[in-house]
């Protein structure tokens, strides 16, 4: 018999979940054959109606009368971080279902989508894997774990909902495999080799051998073509800081790849490249409000800058940003790339502030729509001006020396920014 | 199991499914002239809920779209998918059927052959739904089976049968009844239960 109510509880093996009853839609059908046909005999007199309604009452004779009124289940999931498109699973353990098959199955949220439901065709206690995959990026909960419980006939069904965890599932990162490179690079050591001379690896020229220089690097075939000794030089290895500025102050485009999820993937990708290159990386979003964290290195810096990418919310606010950038989040010399789709006039006023202060300053330009509905002849009008405002937006960035590139989010980020990627990036001041 | 034949098995079924629907609803509907008031009624229903009943195993529990991005065909489409899974259309197209045929004039073993056929469509559609093989979703069941089928027989033909006039015959033909329903008894009694 099913006991009285149970309530949630924690355990050492899980959480103790009460079981929720119901008659399977197989046991709903034969029911229903079942009473049809003996209302149907009564009411009509005719006893061949009661005859139809015999297998469905031996058959719902099997009815399982001990029924367990609570479950432990225990889930968990695979993995805590995931990236757009990426697979993972939650783990299931279920006990205390005495003889009832069971099956899990994922209601997914709708950043997810679920994969097959598992099911145990015995009564044993192994774990049950229900496979999902994160689509959109952001901190969400994965959904609800539907277990169902089954008798040998499926009779009746069982039924127990266990919330899933949130996970974090950071922007699918854009293909960047080429770096830009700025011309003059802070006095930090570093994998770029700078025009200054040091102790890298680059050869940058013959001098004469001078007191105190180390023997291992004299020029042997210099030498004997000039008769005195002379020494190879090498370039300084530097590195370089680079400030990923990602606008997430409008989400404009079709769902799923609107202009903050091209701004998002766009900078991911561009952090991947930096880091994996061994320079320092920060990161400043710019929406409701700024929110920034210095140039940094390491796969735990990464993880920072993913988070602080994940948390960001789309939305358009009027009192929204600055029009001047906090120097903290700017170290001096530093290279700033702009994932943006232009379209917050303070935000253009802040690049326009650090091209002035002497930042090298690169928009990549992620907008991919334009406004919709314009049908009429007004609105035809109304249309061709919003583009030209934004080509005149466009047009005195790139006259104040900060290039703007316009990428669809499809392809490499290496495509439009090839012009920079092949020699360094020239720094000076705007007049 | 492997996937190909769980594939094949739930197809199986479902042409089962299709196949029993159109048998009892045409079974039931014949001769459409002899029935009485509102069985064309209850044709149409029989139909409307057998066809609804059938997309409703067809689609099953896939997900249709993937949430708020879909255009809105999918969105359509998920709407009534969700309309064929909560609404019970195929206990709907049993009353239907069953009605259809008590709106005729009694015909015992023509409705027992209507049984027969129905009990077959909530085992068919049973099939479809868990995709399992007839042998070992129904195996245990057999006897269980038996019995009922065994039952609806004599049922039938406790009215079908003329009133015998007293004498060994009918004193024969009842102890024949005692006895099937006996066996029909102990068929159904070693079922073993989870």
């Amino acid at each position: 018999m099913v006991d009285g109510p149970v309530v949630d509880r924690t355990v050492a093996g899980g959480t103790v979940k009460p079981v929720r009853w119901s008659l399977s839609a197989h046991a709903r059908r034969l029911l229903t054959l079942a009473l049809a046909g003996l209302v149907i005999a009564i009411i009509s007199g005719r006893p061949e109606f009661a005859g139809a309604a015999a297998p469905a009452v031996l058959l719902l004779a099997g009815w399982p009368m001990r029924r367990p009124a609570a479950v432990t289940v225990a889930a968990t999931v695979t993995a805590q971080q995931l990236v757009e498109g990426e697979q993972a699973a939650v783990v299931a353990r279920v006990s205390g279902q005495g003889g009832y098959r069971v099956q899990a199955t994922i209601v997914a949220a709708p950043a997810f989508s679920a994969g097959a439901p598992a099911a145990r065709a015995d009564a044993g206690a192994g774990p049950l894997r229900v496979p999902f995959q994160a689509e959109q990026w952001g901190s969400a909960r994965i959904g609800r774990l539907e277990i169902v419980l089954r008798d040998r006939f499926r009779l009746a069904e069982g039924r127990v909902s266990v919330e899933l965890p949130r996970v974090q599932t950071h922007p699918r990162p854009a293909r960047m495999d080429r770096r830009i490179v700025l011309s003059r690079l802070p006095s930090r050591l570093g994998e770029h080799p700078s025009r200054a001379p040091g102790e890298g690896i680059e050869f940058a020229g013959v001098r004469p051998f001078a007191p105190g220089d180390r023997q291992r690097r004299i020029n042997w075939p210099a030498t004997t073509r000039t008769g005195s000794l002379q020494l190879n030089t090498f370039t300084a290895e530097r590195t370089q800081n680079v400030v990923i500025l990602a606008d997430a102050t409008a989400a404009v485009g079709a769902p799923g790849a609107t202009s903050l999820d091209l701004a998002l993937r766009g900078a991911a990708g561009a952090m991947t490249c930096y880091l994996a290159g061994g320079d320092r990386v920060g990161l400043v979003i710019y929406a409701d409000r700024l929110s920034w964290i210095g140039p940094g290195l390491g796969r735990r810096h990464f993880h920072r800058l993913m988070d602080l990418l994940v948390a960001s919310h789309a939305g358009w606010e009027r009192t929204a940003g600055l029009s001047r950038l906090p120097r903290a989040a700017l170290p001096p010399g530093a290279l700033i790339l702009v994932f943006s789709p232009l379209l917050h006039p303070r935000l253009v006023e802040a690049l326009r502030d650090l091209r002035e202060r002497g930042f090298s300053v690169l928009v990549v330009d992620v907008l991919a729509a334009e406004p919709e509905g314009f049908r009429t002849r007004s609105g035809g009008l109304a249309r061709r001006i919003w583009r030209l405002e934004q080509q005149a937006i466009r047009f005195s960035l790139t006259e104040l020396g900060i290039p703007v590139v316009r990428w669809d989010g499809q392809s490499s980020l290496d495509e439009p920014l090839a012009p920079y990627t092949r020699r360094v990036m020239l720094t000076g001041r705007a007049s | 199991m492997s996937a190909l034949s769980l594939v094949s098995d739930r197809a199986r079924a479902l042409v089962a499914v299709a196949l029993l629907t159109a048998a009892t609803i045409a079974w039931a509907a014949a001769p459409l002239s002899g029935g009485s008031a509102g069985t064309l009624v209850a044709l149409v229903v029989a139909v409307g809920s057998g066809a609804a009943s059938l997309a409703g195993l067809v689609v099953g529990d896939a997900q249709i779209g993937s949430g708020a991005f879909d255009p809105l065909p999918v969105r359509v489409a998920a709407d009534v998918a969700h309309a064929l899974r909560v609404v019970p259309w195929s206990q709907t197209m049993i009353v239907a059927v069953l009605v259809l045929e008590a709106l005729h004039p009694a015909r015992p073993w023509h409705t027992g052959v209507l049984a027969v056929a129905l009990l077959a469509f909530v085992l068919a559609a049973h099939l479809a739904e868990t995709g399992s093989a007839p042998r070992a979703a129904f195996g245990p069941q057999a006897p269980v089976l038996a019995a009922g089928a065994g039952l609806t027989a004599l049922a039938v033909a406790a009215v079908a049968l003329p009133p015998l006039p007293a004498g060994p015959a009918a004193t024969a033909l009842r102890v024949l009844a005692v006895a099937a329903a006996v066996l029909a008894g102990a068929l159904a009694l070693p079922v073993r239960r989870p």
